[in-house]
């Protein structure tokens, strides 16, 4: 080997050999270390006695553990994919042209900036049942919603049998999510309807059908779910949030306790992040691709689905398996705002972690813990890596 | 190339001169105490460092019982460093070999700390000083030992009573007539307090309470303390754990008594609009709670935010039957970690604070002593008016502790989570379908005690199996010990 090719390799690692020190001495050798304790009872300031896999077994049979991971599983199978699809969302909005663009990026970027602990003083002093901001705005809309409910049902009544109402308020419902799914669809609607209209006065037709759709079913979409779920609809009037350890909803074994569907509710307040590494790909989106589908004649939701979705996948992928592991690691928030609380509704692995570690002083059973937490983190990132063979697409390759 | 590893090269010199550079910190930089009075006497004396938790007026108190003592002698000077979850960081400094010499603890950290062997047994120094047992209250002694060793000496002694708002008994003083109580005293059995409770909660119309008589969930640090008030208790004599005894599950019916009475979601709701415990809007300084079990420190805080409160203070009630007074005793403790630096001079500062020091720290934290013998003068001027009450409720025969047990931590959250569980329980609505008045309250009845006992068992056998598998790996540990 000359000498210039070894200054080559010598500059190289003499680069990276930071890193490979930290990794070294600061994660893998505490992980390694971690591994042997889960064998150990380990009190501290005592030697670690080895017991085999005692500590799984226990682990196996201990009810706290079980509530503690339903719990985190809960927590990651709802935040997950409504993270996703927020950021998703809000990645496409932020990627239109727009005045002021740059000015929404910041805005929707600057909550994750705020520190951790901050977050969880404020969230707790909004979802403050008596005095907080998110049930002050409930109790508002709750109101405007009777007073409207009630008009509509008076109004309706004197016209139609209840009978028509029930039939015309299925059909309005289903109308009303169309709109949700995509407003290109009544675009494409509307353009057949009135060819010759200008598209100004189109789009204001298509928007006061879309609002008078809204308005009429809203209330027959409220008295269903007032006869399906009458104690969730009682309680939303004004929820407990975090206090409240009943499930949501309430008719559903195993649902999410409210005190947990608060802090996915929280969970999104950070998805600025997710959203900015959508759009810096949704970004790099050849503009070609878009103008080839819209020569065969897709509407906006054809062009998501067929175009931006596929090109996008691999940063999917990635944010899915980066909130997979923030999902399973979530401490900070719960331990500040409910401490686990109530009923162990709140409890997550990662509190159950430490709980052993810096409360009970077991730091073998906690490595123990520790370690079956990172064996199921691995087991769903491979799981989403193999699913994502099929639905992700790369296009380098 | 050759500029990329210059400036490589001269980061990591930086890096090094500066580092050594950096002048090593000592413990007197961080203590403002370097005033004349100590300009002699400094560099000669050892200094060492306390850990304490207290935050507020009860810091200031601690620092001034710390003055007294470097002001009293010219041997050590003790720096006082305010530390919060003062035991979670002891526990890592002990472990990582740079403890405290001395350090402030709570009752219950004396078991896992001494099973850590995380302080050094005091009893040798205590025979030494002439320091033995009845110089304390005996219960508050024995908070301070395991397994018949002193690990910890008492500094803040806290004996709980009920506390009542003299303004909202007068207020409601027709009604309570009426109801055949008296309005110019607390009640003094639990039938009493419900009756008492029941005539002075007002309700808005739509139920919620604007004031409640009694809410057992406030300030919920005692929950543990109501099943003595009904005879019962969490450990037997030899400190086995009994959750599940009979009396515990009439306190458990009693409790959920109020949550059926007044609704769970109401007093939830309720509860919400409670201030922090220092605060003006803390619930029975606001006048939102009639009557809060609460300890011996409180009428420091009212003081501070409310002090033309008209309050009194009497022993809990306890169920018909059940000998009293009874008190929850918990207390504030001192120990020396081991390995500290100086652990000759920490027992200094410990000795002087069981000797003079909790006359200082007590009468400015508005607390009683642990001690048997109290100074001439001690309670006159005491900033607490009710200290001779709890000092009598400490000295009850009926006083409980909760005994030293290396699964307490894990026993009191079991617990708490348990009495959240029954507070919340709601009975099946299925169960209760196409039952109506009497016959449904008695069916409500029924099915609250079943799920009480269910509840209450599950968590004896789960604290049973913890207690189990503990002492059998203490066993193992011992059987491998090098003889």
């Amino acid at each position: 080997m000359t000498a210039a090719r070894w200054r080559r390799y010598a500059t190289g690692y003499a680069f990276i050999l930071p890193w490979i020190l930290g990794l070294t001495f600061l994660v893998a050798g505490p992980f390694l270390a971690a591994g042997y304790f889960s064998l150990c009872e380990y009190p501290p300031l005592k030697d670690p006695m080895y017991i085999g896999t005692a500590n799984y077994a226990e682990l196996l049979a201990d009810p706290a553990f079980g509530r503690a991971l339903g719990v985190t599983m809960l927590y990651a199978a709802a935040a997950i994919p409504l993270g996703v699809l927020l950021a998703m969302t809000l990645a496409m909005l932020l990627n239109a042209r727009i005045r002021g663009q740059a000015f929404y990026r910041v805005i929707f970027y600057l909550p994750h900036l705020v520190p951790t602990v901050v977050v969880a003083i404020l969230w707790m002093w909004i979802f403050n049942p008596k005095a907080g901001l998110l049930n002050f705005v409930i109790a508002r809309l709750v109101a405007a919603g009777d007073w409207w409910t009630g008009h509509f049902f008076n109004v309706a009544a004197l016209r139609a049998g209840k009978l028509a109402l029930a039939g015309s308020g299925a059909a309005l419902g289903w109308l009303a999510i169309a709109p949700l799914l995509g407003v290109a669809t009544w675009g494409s609607l509307a353009r057949r309807l009135w060819p010759h209209q200008n598209s100004r006065l189109r789009q204001l037709v298509c928007l006061a059908a879309i609002l008078a759709i809204i308005l009429a079913a809203l209330p027959l979409i409220s008295a269903a779910l007032h006869t399906l779920c009458p104690v969730d609809m009682q309680k939303l009037r004004s929820p407990g949030w975090l206090t409240d350890g009943d499930p949501m909803p309430s008719g559903l074994p195993g649902a999410p306790s409210w005190a947990l569907w608060s802090l996915i509710i929280m969970s999104m307040w950070g998805v600025g992040q997710m959203a900015v590494i959508y759009l810096a790909k949704l970004q790099d989106v050849p503009a070609e691709l878009y103008e080839a589908a819209e020569i065969d004649g897709a509407n906006w939701w054809r062009k998501t689905l067929s175009v931006t979705i596929p090109m996008i996948s691999p940063v999917i992928l990635f944010n899915l398996v980066m909130a997979i592991i923030g999902a399973f690691q979530i401490f900070a928030e719960p331990y500040i705002m409910t401490g686990g609380g109530p009923e162990d509704k709140t409890r997550f692995v990662a509190m159950f972690v430490y709980d052993q570690a810096f409360r009970y002083h077991r730091l073998g059973y906690s490595s123990a813990v520790a370690a079956v937490l990172f064996i199921i983190i691995i087991i769903l990132t491979l799981v989403a890596f193999r699913v994502s063979r099929k639905h992700v697409h790369y296009s380098g390759r | 190339m050759r500029g990329v590893h210059f400036i490589l090269a001269a980061v990591v010199l930086a890096v090094v001169t500066v580092a050594w550079l950096e002048p090593r910190p000592e413990v007197a930089d961080f203590d403002p105490a370097t005033d004349a009075a100590y300009k002699d006497t400094w560099s000669k004396r050892v200094h060492i460092t306390y850990w304490e938790k207290w935050g507020s007026f009860e810091a200031e108190a601690a620092q001034k019982m710390v003055d007294a003592f470097n002001a009293a002698q010219d041997e050590v000077f003790c720096h006082y460093i305010r530390t919060s979850q003062v035991d979670r960081k002891a526990m890592l400094a002990i472990v990582g070999g740079q403890p405290p010499d001395v350090v402030g603890l709570w009752s219950d950290n004396v078991a896992p700390f001494a099973e850590a062997d995380a302080l050094m047994p005091l009893d040798d120094l205590m025979a030494a000083a002439g320091l033995g047992d009845d110089h304390y209250i005996p219960k508050y002694l024995e908070m301070c030992r395991y397994k018949g060793r002193t690990y910890v000496l008492p500094t803040a002694p806290v004996s709980t009573a009920l506390f009542y708002n003299i303004d909202h008994f007068q207020a409601k003083a027709a009604e309570l007539r009426a109801a055949g109580l008296d309005p110019n005293r607390p009640p003094r059995t639990i039938d009493e307090l419900d009756r008492y409770a029941d005539v002075l909660t007002v309700k808005d119309p739509d139920g919620t309470p604007v004031i409640m008589g009694f809410l057992p969930t406030e300030p919920g640090w005692y929950n543990m303390a109501y099943p003595y008030c009904f005879g019962g208790g969490l450990f037997d004599a030899n400190g086995n754990p009994t959750p599940d005894l009979p009396a515990n599950v009439r306190a458990f019916e009693w409790l959920k008594g109020y949550a059926t009475r007044y609704g769970r979601e109401n007093t939830t709701r309720f509860r919400e609009g409670f201030g922090n415990f220092d605060s003006p809007q803390n619930a029975f300084i606001d006048g939102k709670v009639s009557m809060v079990l609460h300890g011996v420190f409180f009428p420091q805080f009212i003081d501070r935010h409310r002090p033309a409160l008209r309050y009194g203070v009497a022993a809990f009630p306890c169920a018909a039957g059940v000998a009293g007074p009874r008190s929850f005793l918990t207390e504030d403790n001192i120990g020396i970690p081991r390995g500290c630096k100086n652990p000759e001079a920490a027992w200094k500062f410990v000795l002087w604070t069981q000797r003079r020091g909790l006359e200082i720290l007590n009468r400015l934290q508005g607390k009683h002593l642990p001690l048997t013998g109290v100074p001439d003068g001690f309670r006159m001027g005491h900033p607490n008016r009710f200290v001779q009450v709890f000092e009598d409720l400490a000295k009850s025969p009926e006083a409980f502790i909760i005994p030293t047990s290396v699964v307490w931590s894990e026993y009191r959250d079991e617990f708490n989570r348990c009495f959240d569980h029954i507070w919340q329980w709601q009975p099946p609505a299925d169960q209760l379908e196409g039952v109506t008045g009497a016959a449904r309250d008695e069916k409500v009845r029924r099915l609250t005690h079943d799920e009480i006992v269910r509840t209450l068992g599950r968590m004896q056998a789960t604290i049973d199996q913890k207690l189990r598998r503990k002492l059998q790996r203490l066993d193992q540990r011992k059987a491998r010990a090098p003889t």
